[in-house]
């Protein structure tokens, strides 16, 4: 093999790894670019953690579609009122109508001196009362199903 | 808690193995282009053995380099982890490949050293990128100084002024400021006092400037005190230039302009506005000034014609339109593969070693190492670009956006020009072309990227 002949092989060779170095370049920008939007999509929706649900089962006299899910918060207040963590504007629901937290692993409600009651089976939640996933929530006229 | 125990685990994945994998192929391609640069002194006809492939001495210059680049990948796995990982291999690659042609070209043009001098500048330039990325510390810091960073680039620039009054003053002279054996270019450093002049005065008044205050028909202009600071910058940058008879450099700080300006306050208007009295004067220019209507003249020549040429055309493409003329000969000669790095005939293209840089890349390396080149160039911009728009505040993103668009502009004349689709100017092609300044200004713009990048990570991320 005469050197000119070689000299075509590494001038190609040239060619060949420029072009595989873009590809490169092309690949680990896709997987940084998915990276950015999927970990941008996660930071957009949790935010705080979610530790459970209310699904809406009965929304009584509001145009609330039942099966709506609310993300529970660890500390989460349900009232009309915009600085609540879940806002329902609804006539029967007062500014701040039922406080609910999550402490060791159980959900606690509590009444927050509203107009029409809050209840957790049928039962007044007047003073705190525990809830688990599968109890229904009264909030007013609206049911909900506390979930994990 | 359970948080706390992974972020100090992720030490290993979040190693720049990104980084790191992105130099293996620049490396190699280097090492490569070395040897087969060496290996065309030796006898075309011979086989070649073992015995005459470069020695580890020969490939001294560019294992310095390698070395170089990865020592400052390590730097910055130390103290700057979060950083854009993209920016430094690609040019790292487009530098070393600057130093390549530098070596090539140095025995055709006469100076035998003009490898060992751009690595020189090379190895400069990255210590100054790092320095950067280390000084910059608070970015704000630069907007609260824009008048005096403006300042600063108008003074550095009138001394070459001075320097160019004395000179002869009916040829183009190039700005050049000589210290000793060293010839530098402030308006490399110019370029970017006014970057960061217009980015800190329009994150600033953006509100108002975008706002508008008298109106000329339809279209809404800036009150008088936001417009006049900007203008005047605008229009003392010109004029300096144009007493320089730099007109490329007016070109590009007049596309900075334009591109800031848009980019600031989002209003087409404005843009069409200067345009047009970039058409204007440009129009008085050409009226005015004998070189200008030359380089015009160029562009309108017709090369491909050329066994019809009459007496006066074979006179013009002999004497004005020589280089031009030179350099297209040089691009179609290297056809699609190109004629071999070190195996063409650069010695006919004047100043092929900084202005025609490109058609020397162009006949050694074909129509598809240029189309290589030009991706490289444009993934530069697109992470550029990208961190711009990632940064948090707009101090920030113009400046990033405006460093970018620097960048763009001086590819994109420089390549017009060497290929007659625009009047020839002396830009450089960045890192490229040999040339000191221009590979320092370069690498201060990398430099200033990385910073803005690492700090839209540290605030993205947490002190992690």
């Amino acid at each position: 093999m005469q050197l000119d002949t070689f000299l075509l092989i590494l001038r190609i060779l040239f060619i060949v790894l420029l072009y595989l170095f873009l590809m490169q370049v092309v690949i680990a920008i896709t997987r940084d670019l998915r990276r950015t939007s999927a970990s941008s999509e996660d930071m957009d929706s949790k935010g705080p953690p979610v530790l459970g649900h209310l699904i809406v089962v009965d929304s009584g006299p509001t145009n609330i579609l039942p099966g709506t899910r609310f993300d529970l918060q660890p500390q989460t207040i349900i009232g009309r009122g915009p600085t609540n963590t879940i806002q329902i504007t609804e006539n029967f629901i007062s500014s701040e109508h039922t406080r609910l937290w999550f402490r060791n692993g159980m959900w606690y409600v509590q009444d927050a001196g509203s107009v029409n009651g809050t209840y957790v089976n049928n039962q007044p939640a007047r003073e705190v009362i525990s809830a688990k996933p599968g109890d229904i929530i009264r909030v007013g006229y609206i049911q909900f199903k506390l979930t994990a | 808690m359970a948080q706390m125990t992974q972020r100090s685990s992720g030490g290993f994945r979040r190693y720049r193995w990104t980084e790191l994998g992105l130099f293996i192929l620049p490396i190699v391609i280097l090492l490569l282009e070395m040897t087969q640069l060496l290996l065309t002194k030796l006898d075309p006809a011979s086989t070649p053995d073992l015995r005459k492939f470069p020695s580890i001495q020969e490939l001294t210059p560019i294992i310095g380099l390698v070395t170089v680049l990865l020592l400052a990948h390590i730097v910055l796995n130390i103290f700057f982890r979060k950083t854009d990982q993209f920016l430094l291999p690609l040019v790292g690659l487009l530098s070393g490949l600057g130093v390549l042609m530098a070596t090539r070209l140095g025995p055709a043009v006469g100076d035998v050293n003009q490898g060992n001098k751009q690595l020189a500048w090379v190895v400069i330039g990255l210590v100054i990128c790092l320095g950067t990325i280390f000084a910059l510390r608070n970015i704000h810091w630069l907007a609260r100084y824009k008048y005096t960073a403006a300042l600063f680039g108008v003074i550095l620039f009138c001394t070459t002024l001075v320097n160019a009054l004395h000179a002869n003053l009916d040829t183009p002279t190039h700005d050049q400021l000589k210290l000793g054996p060293f010839a530098f270019q402030p308006s490399e450093l110019l370029k970017i006092c006014v970057v960061i002049f217009f980015a800190a005065y329009l994150s600033e008044n953006k509100d108002v400037l975008a706002e508008g205050g008298w109106r000329i028909g339809r279209l809404r202009l800036p009150p008088l005190r936001q417009l006049g600071p900007i203008a005047l910058m605008l229009f003392i940058s010109l004029i300096l230039f144009l007493v320089v008879r730099e007109l490329g450099l007016a070109l590009l700080i007049y596309g900075i302009f334009l591109s800031m300006i848009y980019l600031g306050t989002n209003k087409l208007a404005y843009v069409l506005v200067s345009v047009a009295v970039a058409v204007l004067l440009g129009f008085i220019g050409f009226k005015l000034l004998p070189y200008v209507r030359q380089r015009f003249a160029v562009v309108g020549f017709d090369v491909v014609n050329w066994q019809n040429w009459s007496d006066a055309d074979t006179y013009f493409a002999s004497n004005a339109g020589y280089q031009v003329v030179q350099g297209l000969i040089a691009v179609s000669s290297g056809g699609i593969l190109g004629a071999g790095f070190g195996l063409g005939h650069p010695g006919y293209v004047p100043v092929i070693q900084s202005d025609m840089v490109f058609t020397a890349f162009a006949e050694e390396f074909g129509l598809i190492g240029l189309f290589a080149l030009m991706g490289i160039y444009l993934f530069v911009l697109y992470r550029g670009f990208r961190i711009a728009i990632e940064a948090t505040d707009t101090f920030s993103k113009l400046l990033a956006a405006g460093l970018t668009s620097i960048f763009a502009i001086q590819t994109l004349i420089i390549s017009a020009g060497n290929l007659k689709l625009m009047p020839l100017t002396g830009i450089p092609l960045p890192f490229l072309s040999y040339g000191g300044s221009s590979v320092i200004g370069n690498f201060i713009i990398i430099g200033i990227l990385l910073r803005i990048s690492y700090n839209t990570a540290l605030e993205r991320d947490g002190m992690g």
